[in-house]
Formats: structure tokens, sequence, C-alpha cells
């Protein structure tokens, strides 16, 4: 009995090595190819530029380390593979291009060094002091999640290395006094209050929303904030009731929605919840004007949930259609700075094989544009000098507007740019297609309200 | 001479032990210290859980609730009652220890396989619980501001050094109980348990007291540990605090270095973790380090299911004074 039991704690624990073990075997390759094309034509690109600029006298060349730690393994692999994917995209852009340029001549390039975090917080620390102190990493990236990054950030302050986030939208990271954080993402406190805003837009006699939302980290922030919000302009929260991520038959929910009768719901947490409570309330047919989740619409892939998904209102930190320009740049009486969505959008997907980019792609690749331009900004490499940039960063990228709070209370975190909220909509041959709602002055077609 | 003989197998854990700690110290390096810090992490959570595993013979799946539960309240307390981390500690601990004694009176009378699915069931529930406790930041988690670290001896950078060493006395402190249990009239109960918990109970051990008590003790450490753990980490979060994979990591390090030995729970643990981050950090194999790890882990339970030490003591008996 003994033995048999032993055998079979083995057999468990040998299965489980296994199992991860495969993950990790399988997941690897996406990054490393594209980086293995790029390698050389980066070198190919210096061997080429050089004999040009080294004429007048030859430039000085520096390379900056950049350290982070990648999710190769683990939940949070898909999303930070994007993002890794997102920030090697600029760097081998800036790489090919020259380097950033100083006003001394100096040519500035990126190298980074990055490890697996296994989407947990146990080696976090030790990989970012690592990455400090080791690897000489000149400035940092955060890993993609706000657990992570709250780890790392420790870390970051301590060595006084810069460190810029993405993928890390909770505020506390920049509530506890930390120095050398820098936020991309819009943080989680205004994730859905732009979703409240354009409801009122759309409809001022609603009064009743309702917040359904996954008890996580990140969906609780948001809702919590949202529903302030919503308070404050004169909503009546009529149910605010979370469930477990794990979850798979909304219809406890669903009852509890019918019987407070809103007329919004905003809600929802990650992608497979979001979807199969997207689902689930078109199956029960429950007669709502407006439903806004998290994460889950911006995804191409919730198309497939076809008509379930019409109407259906989602916040993206980003989308291949808001048309952030240089004249949009102009009229906000910004500084434009890096490329165009469109060229992000073509070289993203000629770098990755045609995968289309998600805002977490697009964040990655702001992270390092965010960095490019406090350098280039700060005239220097020096760490306290491009801290004082990106303390005085006000731009417009096809990412939209990045600004940085510099008080005591909220350092680092960001303040310029915002959400932009799309909906799924039927084009006139019946296909699905995502469409910009909000901000109005980036929309490409009209509200479909109330939701069919 | 005689002393030093018979304290042989605990004076060779600690200088083990003092080893790794004296790496950092020598050479002065911050990224030494995090290594050393992750490995003898894991040694006391190793030699902890020890106690239950090798001595009793009950596997506990869901240890790392201690862990996780000691975590929470000593960090709630740090974060938002302002204690100091020493009393924050100590609460960590005796908050690890009651929840095992009240579950130890209530599931410890199941045995086997039945014993390792409930403690993976408390580990969920608390996990469910702590996700809904709006004082403990529910899914939220809490946070420290870095100005929390200024009370510990100037800045991030001591508090990090100050949280290594104190880490290093936890655990040889968690070896010294490890040893005297194995030593001890109490430990020979366990072991007799281990063996035949009916044959056990006919030669008179009270083995749901003696059982009960086992689970305590190896679970007030795990809370200590988590209060620490957490502290250096700056914030908490149900999912990380309560990750049942840290538990099963445990119970391999355990078997690796050798279960109801006080030595192995330590190679085990320090090997593990360094093997762990060598090759994550390795260039040729931080894209397949999990793949080779889980290869060599196969290799090593199906050849030596004693673990290091155990083969060991049976290959070289002569050793077996020393290594115990």
């Amino acid at each position: 009995m003994k033995r048999i039991f032993t055998f079979f704690v083995l057999l468990l624990i040998v299965m489980g090595a296994l199992l991860t073990a495969c993950g990790s075997s399988e997941t690897p390759a996406e990054p490393a190819a594209p980086a293995a094309d790029t390698a050389p034509a980066a070198s190919d690109s210096t061997a080429a530029e050089e004999p040009a600029a080294a004429e007048p006298a030859a430039p000085e060349e520096t390379t900056l380390m950049i350290g982070f730690t990648t999710s190769q393994t683990g939940k949070q692999n898909v999303s930070s593979t994007r993002q890794v994917n997102g920030l090697m995209l600029w760097m081998d852009q800036v790489n090919e291009a020259g380097g950033l340029e100083l006003s001394d001549g100096t040519r500035v390039k990126f190298d980074y060094v990055t490890y697996d975090d296994e989407s947990n917080t146990d080696r976090v620390q030790e990989l970012y002091t690592r990455l400090a102190t080791e690897d000489g990493a000149d400035f940092l990236i955060s890993p993609y999640s706000s657990g992570l990054t709250a780890a790392a950030a420790v870390i970051a302050e301590q060595y006084g290395k810069v460190m810029i986030t993405t993928g890390a939208a909770s505020d506390s990271a920049y509530q506890q006094g930390y120095t050398q954080v820098y936020q991309a993402y819009t943080p989680a406190s205004r994730y859905l209050t732009g979703a409240v805003d354009l409801l009122t837009t759309l409809d001022p006699s609603v009064k009743r929303v309702a917040f359904v939302y996954e008890n996580s980290k990140f969906s609780t922030s948001v809702v919590e904030a949202a529903k302030v919000y919503a308070e404050e302009q004169g909503y009546e929260v009529v149910l605010f009731e979370g469930y477990d991520p794990e979850t798979t038959d909304f219809g406890p929910f669903i009852n509890k929605i019918e019987a407070a009768a809103p007329d919004a719901i905003l809600g929802g947490g990650h992608f497979q919840d979001g979807s199969t409570f997207a689902r689930q309330i078109d199956e029960k047919n429950i007669d709502v004007n407006f439903f806004t989740l998290l994460v889950a619409p911006p995804e191409p892939d919730f198309a497939d949930l076809g008509q379930a998904a019409v109407g259906v209102v989602g916040p993206s930190q980003w989308e291949p259609l808001a048309a952030f320009t240089p004249d949009s740049a102009t009229e906000a009486g910004l500084d434009w700075y890096g490329i165009s969505g469109d060229e992000f959008v073509t070289t993203y997907e000629g770098a990755y094989a045609g995968e289309e980019p998600s805002y977490h792609s697009a964040g990655g690749y702001a992270a390092g544009m965010i960095l490019a331009k406090a350098i280039e900004n700060a005239d220097s490499v020096e760490p306290e000098a491009v801290r004082d940039a990106l303390e005085d960063m006000d731009i417009l990228t096809f990412y939209g507007h990045v600004k940085f709070d510099t008080s005591a209370e909220n350092h680092g975190l960001q303040i310029g740019h915002s959400m932009v909220y799309i909906q799924w909509q039927e084009d006139a041959s019946g296909n699905l297609a995502k469409q910009v709602l909000w901000p109005l002055e980036g929309a490409t077609a009209d509200s479909l309200y109330p939701k069919p | 001479m005689n002393g030093l003989r018979k304290y042989s197998g605990l004076i060779l854990a600690i200088v083990v032990v003092l080893a790794l700690v004296a790496w950092p110290t020598i050479n002065g390096k911050d990224i030494t210290r995090e290594v050393v810090f992750t490995m003898i992490l894991s040694v006391a959570l190793a030699s902890s859980l020890n106690i239950l595993l090798g001595y009793t013979g009950y596997v506990s799946f869901g240890h790392v609730v201690f862990f996780g539960l000691g975590g929470y309240v000593g960090f709630y307390l740090m974060a938002v009652q302002n204690w100091s981390l020493w009393p924050a500690m100590l609460a960590g601990g005796v908050a690890s220890g009651t929840l095992a004694f009240f579950l130890g009176k209530a599931i410890l009378r199941l045995r086997g396989g039945y014993f390792a699915l409930a403690t993976i069931g408390v580990n969920e529930a608390v996990r469910a619980f702590i996700n809904n406790y709006k004082p403990f930041g529910g899914p939220v988690g809490l946070s420290l501001n870095f100005s929390v670290y200024q009370n510990y001896g100037g800045g991030a950078r001591e508090a990090l050094w100050l949280s290594f060493y104190m880490l290093a006395a936890l655990t040889i402190l968690v070896i010294i109980v490890s040893y005297a249990v194995r030593t001890s009239k109490f430990g020979l109960g366990l072991l007799a348990i281990r063996e035949d918990e009916d044959a056990a109970e006919i030669m008179g051990v009270r083995a749901p007291n003696a059982k009960t008590w086992a689970y305590v003790l190896s679970a007030i450490f795990p809370g200590i540990l988590g209060v620490l753990f957490f502290f250096k980490n700056g914030n908490i979060e149900p999912a990380p605090a309560f990750r049942l994979q840290l538990s099963i990591e445990m119970i391999v390090m355990v078997m690796l270095g050798g279960q109801g030995t006080v030595l192995g729970p330590i190679l085990g643990g320090a090997g593990y973790q360094r093997f762990r981050g060598f090759l994550l950090t390795n260039p040729l194999f931080k894209n397949i380090q999990l793949a080779v790890a889980g290869f060599l882990l196969l290799i090593i339970v199906l050849f030596i299911p004693a673990g290091i030490i155990g083969w060991v003591r049976n290959r070289f008996p002569k050793l077996r004074r020393v290594l115990q």
C-alpha cells in the first residue's frame, strides 16, 4: 500500500514536471525566429552605414543594454511574448537605422538581456538584480503584469535604474514612493471611466448600471475605480458582483442581472471568462443597452462568438484603427514622435509571420520609444539626465499621448495616455469588424446603441 | 570530542548553510546574495516540510498554504497596522501554527492519498477566502511603501541584506529543530508512525497527538518565512502567495535530497534552486530550462528514489553517523 502510494506521488510529480517542460519547449521558438532574422540584418546595416558616416569623422558609437524578463512559460506567456515582440521590433528598427544620434555625433544603439520569469514572482527580484548588477543593464523594462512589475520595481528603485513599465496597469505600484519607475499603460483607475463617459454621451437618460467582474487584482482595481466614477456622474450602481476567475457558468450572475434590471453592464476580466460571459448574456437574451467587457473584446479572436459579439464594447490601450498622426499632434499642441500606426502594423506583421499586433505588442514598442525619446531629449545616456527628460516628457505617438505624473504620491503614473473603446459591429456584408467609438475624435463609426 | 562526534550530523548541516551564507558575505555581490537567498529559502521550506513528509511520512501537497497565510498576516500587520518586521514575522508564524493545529486535529485522521488531497483543498479554500477578504486587499493584494525599508538600516540595500541574514538565522534554526526532532523520542515516534501507524499506536505512540505537533512544527517556519519573503518582495497577492507549484517543488526538493534526513532537504533545496537558477540564466539552456530540469528529475526519481543522502547512506554505511 505504502509503495503504491509513493509510486503514485512520484508519478504525479514527474507528470507535473513533464507537462510544464513541454509547455516551455514549444514557446520560445516564436520570439527566437524574428530575433535570428534581424540580428544579421542589424549588423549588415551597421557595416553598410559606417563607411558613409565615417568620412567626416568616425562617430562614436555606444551600446546601451536593456534588461527585462519575459514570461516564456506560465500563464502570462502569450501577452508577454507579444509585448517583447513589440519591444524587439523597436530595437531592431533603431539599430538598423544606425541608432539614435546625439548632438555630439555619438550614435546610441541598443542591445538586450532577458531571462524567463516563468510568470511568477519567486525569481523576479533575483533576475532583475542580475540584470542590474551582473549584466550591466543601463535601463530596465518591466515584466508583463502588475504583480511581477511590483516585485521588479523594488529592485529598479534600489539600484537607481530607470524602468519603463508596460503591461502593468495597476495603480498601486506607482503609489509606493518609487522614483525610477514610469508607466506606459493607462492605469487601471482610468480603464473603464471612458466607457462611463461614452455611455453618458450616448444616452443621458440611462441611470442604472451593473458591475459584474472577475475577482482578480487587475479587474477589481479597474471596476472599483469605475464604480466611484460612475457614482460621481450620478449613476445608480444596482449590482456590484465579482466572480471567480475559473467561472464557466454565469447563470447565477445573469439571474442577478435580470433581477436588478440594469440599463448597462460593465465588467469582465480576461479573455476566457469575458467571452463566455458575453456568449451566455446573448444566449439568455438579456435586454441591456450597453455592454462593456475588459480585455476580451479587443482581441481579434473575440469575433469567433459571432452574433454574441455584436455591440459589445471593450477598452483597449491601442487599436490599429486609432488614428494618431503628426497632424493630430499639431492640433493638440504636442510633439509627434516615432513611426505611424500603419507602419507599426505593417512592419510588425512582416517581422512576425503575419501575426496581427495586439495592444500588448504596441505597449512593448511604446516602452522602447519612450526610452529613446527620453535619451534624445536628454541628449545624453546618463541615467539622471534621462530621468529628467522622462519627467518633462509630453509627446504624441502612434500609441497615443504619453505624460507622467511627477508628484510624490503618484510618481511615474501615466496621465497622458487614455483608452480607446472599440465595438464589434457588422458591416454591410454581415462580417464582424471592430470599430473605434471613443474618444470621439478618433471614432471610425457611429455607436450601435442600444446593443442589439 | 565525544560531543563533537555525537552532534556531527547537525554540525555538518549547519556548516553547509554557513558556507552558503558566507559566499555573498565574502564577495559582497548583490547578485550572489539574491541567488543564495532563493537557495536557503528553499532549504528552510524543504526542511520544514521534511518534519512532516520525511519523518512522519505524510505528504502535504498544500504546504504552501502556511507560507501564504503567514505571509499575509505579517504583511497586513506591516503594511496596514505599521508593525515592525520582527513582531510581524512572529505573528505570521503563530497564525500558520494555529491553522496547522486545528487542521491537524481535523484532517490528520486521513491517511495516504486522502490526506494529500485534503491539503490541496485547504490551500484552495484559504486562497479563495483571502481573495474575498477585503482587509487583506481581496484580489488586489497589499503593497509596502518603499520608504518602509528605510527603517531597517538606512535604505533598501541594507534592508535586503538584513532580510538575507535574517533568513540565514531562521534557516539554521529550522535545521536545529529538524535535527532535534529527528534525534528525540518524539521523532522516534514519528518515524514509527511513518513505518506503520497501527503498529506504532500499539507500541504506545500517541499517533494523533504526535502527528498534529509534527504538522504544527512544520507549519510555523513557512509562516515566518512567508512574512520575510513578501517583505522583501514589496507586495503580496493571493495567486503568488498560494501557488500550488511551490508546494510541489518543496516535495521535489525533499525527495531529491533524501526524505527523512536532516541533510537531505538542505542539499535538495539548495541543489534544486541552484540548478534551476543556472538553467534559467545560462545562454544555452535558458529557453529549454524546464525541459532539462524535468528530464533530470525523472532520472533521479527513477534511479535514486531515496534521494541523494539516502543513496549515499545505503552505499556507505560508515557515513551514516555523519549524514543524518
